[in-house]
């Protein structure tokens, strides 16, 4: 009976099978060997009069390196090369040969001109799928003739991550930090491969947490230049006034965050023995307090859009990530795991928000969604690992740790890859915040 | 400057004697909870997985770092406590070494096995594993010399490429997928961006007698990343001509990124 019964599923199973074909078996990639491109960078055509081979070379130097910086792409060298070492135009009627890059290993190539005049920068690049034979992008952009080539390069390598990735690159922003390498905690600004570090404030007092505006051409920080007490003022290189912020009430200011347009700031203010947040426009007027729950509310991070603001309260007892409206109100609690978490990052695409949690007496970096679902661990060295702050493309964190000994600004992917240091010269390196785009 | 706190007062001194003292006990029933809970599982069902093949595993909807939420020192509302684990941490490049092991409260990251009790969701843990000797059987590691062995590649078919186990696949076409597969992994770059997020890609791709891409492959399931499927096509691309296949013709191929889940 139940054998009988076997045979007749079996042979039901042979009629009914599908006859699938050997060809409908896909073959699963799981996995690329290759995690990035090798690039071909041909040196620019030189438009410009007069001339200046020291220049171009610059120029393609810078733009290798800022390529590199990605981790989207590896150069090849000059001496595999095939094909013409200088463009000779992007125009339109200037093919390619293809296979003569595609034979040296070649998974693009980038092509370009420029001109150096009295009016201007102008770069003209086009960038070669050289697999499909095809452009993948096309631009011509003018920058101020005063631009260094590397900052012009930084730009077009920025914009072809962009070609490949669907995100820009990050080598033409900026990071800024606090650094005591001159004896004091300074402000300084570094490009964003840690390179040309600057004094952004020279006042050999205590200064700390920097915040860029949104435009780039300003930064909070907190100082005690004035009154040997915290005090919140801006460093300004475009239309805000720089100086004191906010007018002094007797209350220590001990850290102010631009919204995400620039027109307000989150500001962490004294409040007896603990502190509040409140609002203040950037011209330091409108005043409006956000948390009044008695507790130690610190650490203001705003969402993308602006509507919310995670924060860290101890009301419960413990420091833990809040998210509430950014008028005020509303604050759920973000956090449940860990008995300290602090310094929340909100990053720019709203996708996570980064922050420290303590892990036997030092900080580790975890990344939260913001619902709260999805809570993971992204830096966990044995040494203490803090102020996480994102690139304005949501793909790398800037933090700092003291896993050498003294503190130094690293930077990691998104998906804890790709781990770099970017400072070690000199000093403690810390509280890093990663500027936008240049505009 | 270590300090992560805004202000002058330090919270964490305050809060550290509380902080041990309590984490002890949030651990055990945090233990408690993972042993007896209904929910460890919930995520993903072990049994649901292992009877499809590799090509179907869930997407997430969730854009990037698969981990799980390991327990940390629990606070009172446990549900919130054990949130759904994704299946594999993710692994940044430094080594994480047990510090302080007799200090056992303040414990709750992801440190190396020996470091004992650690309440694991166990299930996820089992499926990964066997996630990874499905991977290993299929011959993922290394580029195997195909051809030599047919009835030890028949064998491992149903796993290998794709799990029809209904599809009778001769030895000589798996030989030539496996080949193909090898093939078309060394010319696809997969950029650090992509490799951790959940994404895959269906393609239909026409080959010749001889191995070379005929026409534009077809993408018959996108993955959502238009760039990501950009650099599929342009994987396929390069990656032509592949080894002359068993027949002309049409084959399918899917890519997913090397830690999707």
């Amino acid at each position: 009976m139940r054998a009988s019964q076997a045979v007749l599923l079996l042979a039901l199973a042979v009629l009914v099978a599908p006859r699938a074909r050997a060809q409908d078996v896909p073959i699963v990639i799981e996995q690329g060997k290759s995690k990035s491109y090798r690039i071909a960078v041909q040196r620019f055509a030189d438009n410009s009069t007069p001339q200046s081979t020291e220049r171009v070379a610059r120029f393609r130097d810078a733009l290798q390196d800022a390529l590199e910086f990605s981790g989207l792409f590896q150069r090849i060298p000059d001496g595999a090369f095939l094909g013409p070492l200088e463009t000779d135009s992007v125009d339109d009627g200037a093919p390619i040969a293809c296979p003569e890059w595609s034979q040296i290993g070649a998974d693009a190539l980038l092509q370009g001109e420029l001109a150096r005049n009295p009016d201007g920068f102008q770069v003209a690049f086009r960038v070669w799928d050289t697999a499909r034979c095809r452009d993948l992008m096309r631009r011509r952009y003018t920058q101020k003739a005063t631009a260094d080539p590397e900052e012009v390069a930084r730009r077009v390598a920025d914009d072809v991550v962009e070609a490949f990735l669907g995100v820009r690159g990050v080598s033409s922003t900026e990071i800024a930090f606090v650094s005591d390498r001159s004896g004091n905690k300074e402000i300084y600004v570094m490009e964003a491969d840690g390179s040309a570090a600057r004094k952004a404030t020279s006042n050999r007092s205590i200064n700390n947490f920097p915040d860029w505006s949104p435009d780039g051409q300003a930064i909070a920080y907190t100082s005690y230049r004035q009154g040997n007490k915290p005090l919140i003022f801006l460093s300004s290189r475009g239309a805000l006034r720089p100086g004191r912020l906010l007018a002094t009430d007797g209350r220590s200011q001990y850290r102010a965050v631009f919204d995400p347009i620039g027109e307000r700031l989150a500001v962490v203010l004294s409040n007896g023995g603990s502190s509040e947040i409140v609002s203040v426009g950037t011209d330091g007027k409108n005043l409006h307090r956000l948390t009044q729950s008695g507790a130690i509310e610190v650490s203001p991070s705003w969402s993308p859009d602006g509507r919310r603001i995670a924060f860290v309260s101890d009301r419960t007892g413990a420091p833990q990530l809040y998210i509430m409206d950014s008028g005020g109100g509303n604050a759920q609690r973000l956090t449940f795991n860990g008995a300290y978490n602090t310094n929340p990052a909100w990053s720019p695409d709203g996708l996570w928000i980064a922050y420290e949690t303590r892990v036997d007496g030092q900080f580790d970096i975890w990344l939260i969604d913001p619902e709260g679902k999805v809570n993971v661990p992204l830096v966990t060295n044995e040494r203490s690992d803090e102020a996480p702050s994102w690139a304005p493309n949501s793909r790398h964190i800037v933090f700092s740790s003291t896993r050498r000994g003294r503190a130094d600004l690293y930077m990691i992917d998104r998906d804890g890859s790709n781990l770099r240091r970017l400072t070690g010269d000199a000093g403690n390196n810390t509280a890093p915040s990663w500027g936008p785009f240049p505009r | 400057m270590t300090g992560a706190s805004d202000g002058q007062y330090d919270l964490r001194q305050r809060e550290f004697r509380r902080f041990v003292g309590w984490s002890a006990g949030a651990h055990i029933a945090m233990v408690a909870f993972a042993v007896i809970s209904p929910f460890s599982g919930t995520r993903i069902d072990p049994s649901q997985v292992i009877a499809v093949d590799l090509v179907s595993m869930p997407a997430s909807a969730l854009p990037s770092p698969p981990a799980p939420a390991p327990p940390k020192a629990a606070s009172p509302p446990a549900e919130k406590a054990v949130p759904p684990p994704p299946p594999e941490p993710p692994k940044p490049k430094e080594i994480v070494l047990p510090k302080n092991p007799e200090r056992e409260p303040s414990k709750p990251k992801p440190k190396p096995k020996e470091v004992a009790p650690q309440p694991e969701p166990q299930p996820e843990k089992d499926l990964e594993d066997l996630l990874a000797d499905m991977r290993k059987d299929a011959g993922e590691t290394e580029p195997t010399p195909a051809p030599a062995a047919p009835q030890e590649t028949a064998a491992a078919a149903p796993t290998g490429v794709g799990g029809a186990a209904t599809v009778a696949v001769s030895p000589e076409v798996l030989a030539w997928m496996r080949k193909a597969k090898v093939h078309v992994k060394r010319a696809w770059v997969v950029p650090p961006g992509f490799r951790r997020e959940a994404l895959e890609t269906h393609v239909t791709v026409e080959l010749d007698a001889s191995g070379a891409v005929v026409g534009e492959p077809e993408i018959t399931q996108r993955s959502g990343n238009p760039w990501y499927d950009e650099g599929v096509v342009r994987g396929i691309e390069k990656a032509s001509p592949l080894p002359p296949p068993p027949s002309a013709g049409e084959w399918k191929f899917v890519f997913v990124p090397e830690d999707a889940f």
